[in-house]
């Protein structure tokens, strides 16, 4: 009996070593609709769960332990999304001591605690109105009351987190870089945009998607080019393109970092090496907000904007497959498990 | 001193002229940042949708209805969409999908 046991034991250790070894990436894409988001399993391209969430999706942060997404919708709620379990666990509300609040950006910090978000505020006293000063915040992710905070200019729309948390970018007219390790957030540098032309809508930026480099698309009225924000060390690498500019709302990188795919009317490949467009497909659905790439490389995903989703070969370009989404869309996220 | 374009005429016109004397500027135009409204889009508009497509709906997405949400939630368009920020937080709720639902939109 106890022969029999351990001889079981081995055989399901060494099934179990085989199991793991051949274990590939799983990919769940997630498609951030409203009034709900929609996971997408990476290998057969179905809807494998739907998640209630109020609201309509904006941002979204990963943990660190990739457990948890979290996500704002309607620029005042926060939702902490359990991703083993497809459910939302914990909202919280923004506008929750006597201000209005919404908020555009949202980035959590890595022990999962505690979030950052771009503020405008505003409040009714006696009948007058009062508005706030526009601020990035750190708030607390169980109670949402904010812990400190830093005045910036007016415009930030979008926030992201490089040298563990250390330092934000926040996106906006300009690019503000603020100090997150002393005991007040201070704004230690303004990279101008604005005066060099730069024009960008910076709501996509896949940076976990991406492996910790967020893509974000900008136009002068001369060209296209593309911001890669190196999560580790900070570093952006900006990208003129050349050529008449491919009109896209969002870009994301391929794997290997050598091509980009961006998308608006069209789905568009560029090599990220000789900076130019090497192919451009229209999307037959109409126009997409949203757009991600399988970790092989092999497929490409578009949808958002309307309540499609459409699945390409990235080699050809044609289209796989199109689902139909339970609701328009804001973006499409991958997450590798 | 600019010469008058429109001249009051009856007696009611010329009472508006009277509530009007000395009054300043109240608005501004919405020609660039930031004189953009509290509450409404907190970014200068990209004018992307103007994007120089030939074809129907030039200037627009296509199709249009796929835009929809995302020139509410924003606010992008509160004149013509739902401003999602402030008056219509929850027309989602109701439309979703605003090609299979826009029978359910209902604002002012």
């Amino acid at each position: 009996m106890g022969g029999s046991r351990f001889l079981l034991l081995g055989i399901a250790c060494a099934f179990g070593l085989v199991q793991v070894e051949g274990a590939a990436a799983r990919d769940r894409l997630y498609y951030m609709g409203y009034e709900i988001i929609q996971v997408i399993d990476g290998d057969t391209d179905t809807i494998v769960a739907d998640i209630p969430i109020k609201g309509a999706t904006r941002d979204a942060s990963l943990s660190a332990d990739r457990k948890f997404l979290f996500v704002s919708t309607n620029r005042h709620l926060v939702h902490k999304v359990d991703l083993g379990e497809n459910r939302v666990v914990a909202t919280l509300d923004m506008s929750n001591d006597g201000w209005d609040r919404v908020m555009f950006g949202l980035v959590v910090d890595a022990d999962g605690k505690t979030a950052y978000g771009a503020f405008m505020s505003r409040k009714t006293d006696k009948g007058d109105v009062v508005v706030g000063k526009p601020v990035v915040a750190q708030f607390d992710l169980a109670t949402g009351k904010l812990l400190r905070s830093v005045d910036v200019p007016w415009g930030v729309a979008h926030l992201v987190s490089v040298r563990g948390g250390k330092t934000l970018y926040a996106f906006g007219q300009d690019l503000y870089k603020i100090d997150t390790t002393g005991a007040d957030l201070k704004l230690v540098e303004t990279v101008p945009m604005f005066d060099k032309g730069m024009n960008i809508l910076p709501f996509w930026d896949y940076a976990f998607d991406n492996g910790g480099v967020a893509s974000m698309n900008y136009y002068t009225p001369k060209y296209m080019g593309l911001l890669l924000v190196d999560q580790a060390s900070g570093a952006i690498d900006d990208v003129v393109l050349k050529g008449d500019p491919a009109m896209a709302y969002s870009v994301v990188l391929s794997p290997d970092r050598k091509k980009a795919y961006a998308v608006m009317d069209d789905l568009t490949v560029i090599d990220l090496a000789k900076k130019t467009y090497v192919a451009s497909v229209p999307i037959k659905e109409g126009t997409c907000y949203g757009v991600n790439v399988s970790a092989d490389g092999k497929k490409v995903y578009v949808g958002g904007g309307g309540s499609t989703l459409t699945v390409y070969d990235a080699a050809t370009l044609k289209p796989l497959k199109v689902l139909q989404m339970a609701s328009d869309g804001m973006d499409l996220r991958r997450i590798s498990f | 001193m600019k010469s008058k374009r429109i001249e009051a005429l009856n007696e009611k016109a010329k009472a508006i002229e009277r509530l009007a004397e000395g009054e300043g500027k109240t608005a501004e135009a919405l020609a660039g940042p930031p004189a953009m409204p509290q509450g409404c889009t907190t970014i200068f508009d990209t004018g992307w949708e103007t994007n120089p497509r030939p074809t129907y709906p030039i200037g627009n997405c296509q199709a249009s209805v796929r835009d929809f949400h995302g020139c509410a939630g924003d606010c992008w368009w509160p004149a013509q969409v739902p401003d999602g920020l402030t008056n219509h937080r929850e027309f989602d709720v109701g439309c979703p999908n605003v090609a299979r639902d826009w029978r359910n939109l209902k604002y002012d």
